[in-house]
């Protein structure tokens, strides 16, 4: 089409000025492209940054401000009686660790020993053999899951380490799963343990006495988490006489909520600075567009006085308009996929462990809708008074 | 095989006033043009600047509209026609000729030429097509990929003739054509300008060289906003 061939012509002819002209656009469209490809990133990485903590699972423990709060702690008999009064609550299991010295011959090395159900709290899939089963838990079996950390250290020659025996302290369990390494985010400090163990068989040889103060609750579907909370814990208030028992929760989407929030945030502002520069952009390539027109008055006479329409006058500034802002957009777009790409290899990967694919199609629309509405919003007008001068006072022009 | 070839008469001006509107002054320029011009007509206007001349050529050129009296060209009456009628009429009724050539800057000669086209619609190969035609017409078959820069005044000029050709136009109007042009340059034009006019074109020229207008067929003199002479001259010795 010849408007855009010559509304090429006409920017390349004047390079310095049609970059300078979009520099503005260019570090706006680049700063909300950039933040749009992390903001992706942070989003889709979150089990990444929970370390495979399983979705359905919530956490129950007292708060720290009340006064008497080992009267608040959940206790080993509660976790049967919440099970049986709440039915959206399929497993309650004490949370908890103790750290041991884990040997497997002269093989060693300190590892957390945590209460594991057949609801697994860690979701991360099996490198070998199974996890722990609804039978390991009932019969309190000395069965072990560990973890692919644990693994390495304990069967430095690798192999199926699945029917052997590690120590952990004087107790000794038969090795029945082993995990895969989880995502190397930055909250994979285990919160299942690294050595998962039936939670029958856990209270039976760490537990001391029967308080576990901090209980994971298992929902049948995850949207009933938040309900399934609030019920918890009016049980457990419930049973101990004591409404005013103050306790805090913690699940996944919390914490999704959390960095939602942060990074909603950040990407107001981002938002802000974008828009910002957008303006300014805008009215720099609106001030330039009117100095082409000057510039080109004698020939619009001239493609007036040969017989061409308003429209198409308007046309052709519009175009160029276009076509600026198109670059401009371009090459914004470009820098901030770039910029968020570099960003997520460097830093987010070691945060979540995880990096998210560019969501082109997102950054793509943006981006369009930058240079479409930039463009009409400062292309226009310059086009329009293009568009409006007098073929006989445009031909006078010098 | 020009427009409207049933015409007869190319151009009939009547009784043309044109009065400029400065806030509350009004100025008068024409007082009341009439003549006409029949098709294949070589016609020279000339007059002393202040006379009218620029007026005539721009409302000749459908460029501006008069304040009263009738214009019809080739069967059309464009005296009162609107903004897009009148691109309209200048696209397909008229080819300019200005005396600054102005052609389209960093756009070859075949663009140049083909720029009438694209504002008519025609598509791009019909339109190099074409264009390439009408630069052999004025003998420049060898010039199309080059830019005005690369032109010699002289060249530029027949560039632009093509150009104002190129939609095969009942009027060719030239402003000044040889203006910017040295002697040997201008010869050069008119000889084109003559054989343009035995091949049949109508041919409008605004000019005050004598020498010029001796090249036409008939000159009509403006003073003052009136046609004061009109007359036919014989077959030029160019």
């Amino acid at each position: 089409m010849i408007y855009v061939q010559e509304a090429f012509a006409v920017l390349l002819a004047n390079k310095i000025r049609s970059l300078l002209t979009i520099t503005g656009l260019i570090i706006g469209v680049c700063a909300v492209i950039a933040i749009q490809v992390l903001g992706a990133s942070m989003a889709g990485s979150i089990d990444g940054l929970l370390g495979g903590m399983s979705d359905n699972s919530f956490i129950i423990f007292p708060s720290q401000t009340q006064r008497n709060m080992t009267e608040a702690a959940v206790k080993l008999g509660d976790l049967q009686a919440i099970v049986n009064a709440v039915p959206s609550v399929i497993d309650g299991v004490p949370l908890g660790a103790s750290q041991e010295l884990v040997r497997n011959g002269h093989f060693e090395g300190r590892y957390r020993v945590s209460p594991e159900s057949a609801n697994p709290f860690n979701n991360l899939p099996l490198l070998y053999g199974r996890k722990i089963d609804a039978d390991d838990v009932s019969g309190g079996m000395n069965v072990a899951v560990i973890s692919n950390d644990a693994y390495l250290r304990l069967f430095p020659n690798g192999g199926d380490p699945t029917g052997q025996s590690i120590y952990a302290g004087p107790n000794r369990f038969l090795v029945v799963g082993v995990l895969t390494p989880p995502k190397r985010g930055f909250l994979n400090a285990g919160f299942g343990g690294a050595i998962a163990i039936p939670w029958t068989t856990y209270v039976h040889r760490y537990l001391h006495g029967d308080t576990v103060f901090a209980a994971r609750f298992v929902a049948s579907d995850t949207s009933k988490i938040g309900s399934s909370e609030v019920a918890v814990i009016n049980e457990l208030r419930k049973l101990r006489g004591k409404p005013d028992l103050q306790y805090q929760t913690f699940d996944k989407s919390q914490f999704s909520q959390g960095v939602a929030s942060v990074f909603n945030a950040m990407t107001f502002v981002v938002a802000i600075i974008g828009a910002v520069s957008l303006l300014v952009a805008g009215i720099g390539i609106m001030n330039i567009m009117l100095v082409s027109v000057a510039e080109r008055t004698r020939e619009i006479g001239v493609r007036k006085a040969i017989g061409a329409r308003r429209s198409q006058v308007l046309m052709q500034f519009f175009i160029e308009a276009l076509a600026l802002c198109g670059i401009g957009c371009a090459i914004g777009w470009t820098l901030g996929v770039g910029i968020g790409a570099f960003v997520n290899n460097v830093a987010i990967i070691k945060v979540t462990g995880s990096v998210v694919p560019v969501p082109w199609a997102q950054t793509i629309a943006t981006t369009i809708i930058f240079a479409v509405v930039v463009t009409l919003a400062f292309g226009t007008y310059p086009a329009f008074r293009a568009a409006s001068l007098d073929p006989i006072e445009a031909l006078r022009y010098e | 095989m020009n427009n409207g070839g049933a015409n007869p008469v190319a151009i009939d001006l009547r009784d043309i006033h044109k009065t400029y509107e400065n806030g509350p002054l009004k100025v008068p320029v024409l007082h009341g043009i009439t003549f006409t011009v029949a098709r294949g007509e070589y016609v020279a206007i000339m007059g002393p600047s202040g006379s009218g001349k620029s007026t005539l050529m721009n409302l000749i050129g459908c460029l501006d509209r008069p304040t009263s009296g009738t214009y019809v060209l080739d069967g059309v009456d464009v005296s009162k026609l609107d903004d897009n009628a009148l691109a309209d009429i200048r696209l397909r009724k008229l080819g300019f000729v200005f005396q600054g050539f102005n052609l389209l800057a960093r756009t070859d000669a075949t663009n140049n030429v083909a720029l009438p086209l694209f504002y008519a619609g025609v598509p791009n190969r019909k339109r190099r097509e074409l264009a390439q035609r009408a630069l052999e017409a004025v003998g420049l078959s060898d010039r199309g990929h080059h830019q005005p820069t690369q032109l010699s005044g002289g060249q530029q000029q027949r560039v632009a003739i093509a150009r104002a050709l190129i939609n095969d136009p009942a009027v060719l109007l030239a402003d000044e054509p040889t203006g910017n042009l040295d002697s040997k340059t201008s010869e050069e034009i008119m000889t084109l300008f003559a054989k343009l006019h035995e091949s049949g074109r109508t041919i409008v020229m605004v000019t005050h060289d004598e020498r010029i207008a001796a090249n036409a067929r008939r000159t009509i003199r403006l003073l003052d906003g009136l046609v004061v002479a009109d007359t036919a001259a014989p077959a030029c010795s160019a």
